[in-house]
């Protein structure tokens, strides 16, 4: 421990003094090889000594490389002989744009207010006759020399598409071949960029399966080593940037001596005991034509999904009780752009309480393309009991395969909701038994009849009818009184008294006449009887009671066109009581019972026709 | 005769004029059924308002207005429209139905004490009829009662003499009972002393100022009884005796 803290106070001393006499920065470019291809890559690397905390490197800017991967950065401390040397060593892999000679311009480093440049660096880019060898196969008849002869560039790295034309949204698969002889391992350094894509890296399998393959009169192995599954969002050229494999590439031995020869080259070009190097290849850049979707007959319900697909719905319970929760799933699932599905709300009727779906996206990569499924679930809670109609739902989609748009759906529910106990029993607190037993129920329907509108907050009394009527019966009340009044005073005589008067009058004296038949009936009784009836024709006919006998009553009845047989009546009957009258011995025979009653009759037949 | 002929015409004519319904309000009426019956609920309320909205009104009509309103869950307007259509329509079982269900869903369930039984007998005879009803009734009461009155007095049919008296004495006494009995109406159709809260929560106040006390929550649905008015605040009766002043906007009048 303390000899550690020494130890580090040394260094710390040492680095110091270092620092103090030092403070010369030395930086310098370099590159692997001066000589290249054009597809070759190269690396460029800066190194910066004499300091200990070194100075941010920018990149190389050369309009005729192209960055391809970097920065790596070493750093190393030497210490020879007491003296302490640091040095950082920042490089990047850079690839030329074309042929020529090329000189990658001096880069510029500022440290503690000065700027340090490095030399520029020239390089000198071949055309190389294995140059298409990372993106295309190699011209035919030109058979590379070097990979023949076993150089290291015979590996080549081949993107393929399965086409260059593709709709928007549509899956492309990328496969990213490399085609080599002898590689032992090899490493991705760079997928390919897409700009313009959604991209996917499906999985590949750590062993890739080896093929051979020939091409151009060339055996190559050949192994699929990494696939990606893009799905355009733009419309349009779009480019899918070159992926940079690094291979260890087995360096068949360069001294051939003359055991090589004896034991046939066999022995010796075992990759166990031959050298390695690293040769970094990369894929050419594939332009790709992407296409709007058709216009013609895209459904309302698109939504941009593209690939094949089905959709299945799922629901939990069939019949359920009011306010508990329902399980509604739907699941669409294929091969496509998964990750762009989005569904339409279930169209559910507002009893019906819908909570946020809850959204599953399940996708899977391992079998050579996108698939995968979607799933939405929803809570719904009925509020209402009776027959719940759950909707079918339709989901659009755009197959490239056969270039339509089809459209699916699933199959609608009913879920019948019967009415919850639990509501019941805590809302009939305070109900009535009538009001519990309506709790089920549903409102009546309309009335389709109107029989008659009124102005609103008219009443009948506003109505003209109600007024002419009753204006009427009072006009009649008023008339009848009025009318009264002017016949009384017309007729203010004894007459019209005498008419109004003669039932009253001859009632009551027949009724006094009553009582002598219960009692005693005298002499008087006739004489009264006749009076009663003379007197009820006189006041109804206003005749003057003095002279008036049977033959003037006769008389006057017949002049008023009475009924001859009961004016006979009458007549006879005032006879006959004028003989019991006038003659004596009469009364004993009499019965006075009848004659009362035969005199009720006639007066009362006669006040029907006088 | 001839008189009475002329009349009965000139009534008729007139009773026919009035009760002819205008061809638009009718085609509106089916309409609002139509779209009931399609349940598209808003449409339906939107032709029944209008019909309201040009003057008239009718029993079926509010009646109908008020399942609409029920429909869409807005059971405020629905309790409104029901007893609207009870004042026009009393005695119709629909109404009293669906407004005794629409009541379920009142949060403030205040239960008004069951009415003396000879009252509520009374209240049902009044029920029997509507106003029209009872206004015809009254009509040909009176009628009889002057006429018999009128032919007692001054014409001297000497078979009738006796049965006319009765009669118009009758008649007489029934038609002044019918006329309390329409003037009761009256009274009740067109001076409506209660209303409903259409708003969802309305606190009632002690005074008729926003920011007084606070006295109690009255809710959608709820019915009372209106105590005084003014411009903008209507002081309220809850059936159990409690009082306070909510703003006019949040109720409406039966």
């Amino acid at each position: 421990m303390n000899r550690l803290k020494i130890f580090s106070w040394l260094f710390f001393l040492q680095l110091f003094c270092l620092n103090a006499h030092g403070q010369d920065l030395r930086v310098s470019a370099s590159v692997n090889k001066n000589n290249i291809t054009d597809k070759d890559v190269l690396i460029f690397s800066v190194t910066i000594e004499g300091v200990r905390d070194f100075p941010e490197v920018p990149p190389p800017e050369s309009p005729d490389f192209v960055l391809i991967s970097g920065p790596s950065q070493s750093s190393s401390i030497q210490i020879i002989n007491g003296q302490m040397n640091a040095s950082k060593t920042v490089s990047w892999q850079i690839a030329p744009t074309r042929t020529g000679q090329l000189t990658i311009n001096p880069i510029s480093i500022k440290y503690r207010g000065k700027i340090y440049s490095t030399e520029p660096v020239h390089v000198n880019v071949t055309t190389s006759a294995s140059s298409q060898s990372r993106s295309t196969p190699p011209p035919s008849g030109t058979p590379d020399k070097q990979a023949t002869t076993g150089g290291s560039e015979e590996v080549f790295l081949k993107a393929v598409v399965p086409k260059t034309t593709v709709y928007k949204g549509e899956e492309l698969i990328v496969s990213f071949d490399l085609y080599f002889k002898n590689v032992r391992t090899f490493g991705r350094k760079k997928l390919p960029d897409a700009q313009g894509f959604w991209r996917e890296e499906l999985e590949a399998p750590t062993q890739p399966a080896i093929t051979n393959e020939t091409v151009d009169g060339i055996a190559y192995r050949k192994a699929t080593i990494q696939q990606i599954a893009l799905f355009a969002t733009t419309t349009g050229e779009l480019t899918i940037d070159p992926m940079v494999v690094d291979c260890e590439v087995i360096q068949p031995s360069q001294r051939r001596s003359i055991f090589d020869d004896f034991f046939g080259g066999s022995f010796f070009d075992d990759p166990m005991f031959s050298k390695t190097k690293i040769v970094t290849v990369q894929s050419a850049p594939i332009k790709i034509r992407v296409k709007p979707l058709p216009e013609s007959g895209q459904p309302t319900s698109f939504n941009g999904a593209v690939g094949q697909f089905k959709i299945e719905s799922k629901i939990d319970t069939l019949q359920i009780k009011q306010d508990q929760a329902l399980t509604l799933q739907y699941k669409i699932s294929g091969n496509g752009n998964i990750n762009s599905i989005k569904l339409p709300p279930p169209d559910l009727p507002n009893s019906v309480e819908v909570f946020d779906p809850k959204i599953e996206k399940k996708i899977d990569k391992s079998s050579g393309s996108v698939r995968g499924s979607v799933t939405y679930e929803y809570v719904l809670i009925p509020r209402r009991q009776g027959l719940l109609t759950i909707p079918a739902l339709w989901f659009s989609y755009f197959d490239p395969q056969t270039e339509t748009y089809r459209t699916i759906s699933t199959s609608s529910f009913k879920v019948k909701v019967v009415g919850s106990e639990d509501l019941l029993s805590g809302r009939s607190v305070g109900l009535s038994k009538t009001e519990v037993s309506l709790l089920g129920q549903d409102i009546r329907f309309i009335m389709r009849e109107n029989p008659t509108w009124r102005k609103s907050g008219q009443t009948v009394f506003s109505e003209f009818w109600f007024w002419l009527i009753n204006g009427f019966s009072m006009l009649v009340l008023i008339g009848a009184i009025t009318l009264r009044w002017w016949t009384e005073k017309m007729e203010s005589n004894l007459n019209f008294a005498r008419r109004r008067q003669a039932w009253s009058k001859c009632q009551s004296r027949l009724r006094v006449l009553q009582k002598m038949v219960d009692s005693a009936v005298d002499e008087d009784f006739y004489a009264q009887l006749s009076q009663a009836v003379i007197g009820y024709i006189a006041d109804r006919l206003g005749l003057p009671l003095a002279g008036l006998g049977p033959k003037e009553i006769e008389q006057e009845l017949s002049r008023r066109a009475i009924d001859s047989e009961l004016a006979t009546k009458t007549v006879k009957l005032l006879e006959k009581l004028d003989e019991i009258r006038f003659l004596p011995g009469m009364t004993a025979k009499q019965d006075p019972k009848e004659l009362l009653s035969a005199s009720r009759e006639i007066v009362s037949a006669l006040s029907k026709v006088i | 005769m001839n008189l009475l002929r002329t009349l009965v015409l000139i009534i008729s004519l007139t009773v026919g004029l009035l009760a002819e319904n205008p061809a638009e309000l009718d085609s509106l009426f089916e309409q609002g059924n139509r779209a009931y019956q399609e349940e598209n609920y808003p449409e339906a309320i939107r032709f029944y308002e209008s019909i309201i909205a040009r003057g008239y009104e009718s029993g079926p009509l509010y009646f109908n207005l008020g399942n609409a309103y029920y429909r869409v869950n807005n059971i405020g307007h629905a309790i409104l429209n029901y007893e609207r259509a009870a004042r026009l329509i009393p005695n119709d079982p629909n109404v009293a139905f669906n407004l005794q269900l629409a009541n379920l869903s009142v949060k403030d369930r205040v239960e008004a004490p069951p009415p003396f039984f000879l009252f509520r007998w009374y209240q049902n005879f009044l029920n029997l009829l509507n106003m029209r009803g009872w206004a015809v009734i009254f009509s040909v009461l009176l009628l009889i009662a002057t006429g018999s009155f009128a032919v007692w007095l001054n014409l001297d049919v000497r078979r009738l003499r006796h049965g006319l008296k009765s009669l118009f004495i009758s008649s007489g006494v029934l038609s002044v009972i019918v006329a309390l009995i329409l003037f009761q109406q009256y009274r009740t159709q067109t001076a409506s002393h209660f209303g409903i809260v259409l708003s969802e929560a309305v606190s009632s106040l002690s005074a008729p100022q926003a920011g007084s006390t606070e006295l109690f929550i009255v809710h959608e649905g709820t019915k009372f009884k209106i105590l005084d008015a003014d411009e903008n605040w209507i002081k309220i009766e809850l059936i159990d005796g409690k009082q306070g002043w909510v703003p006019g906007t949040d109720v409406a009048k039966i």
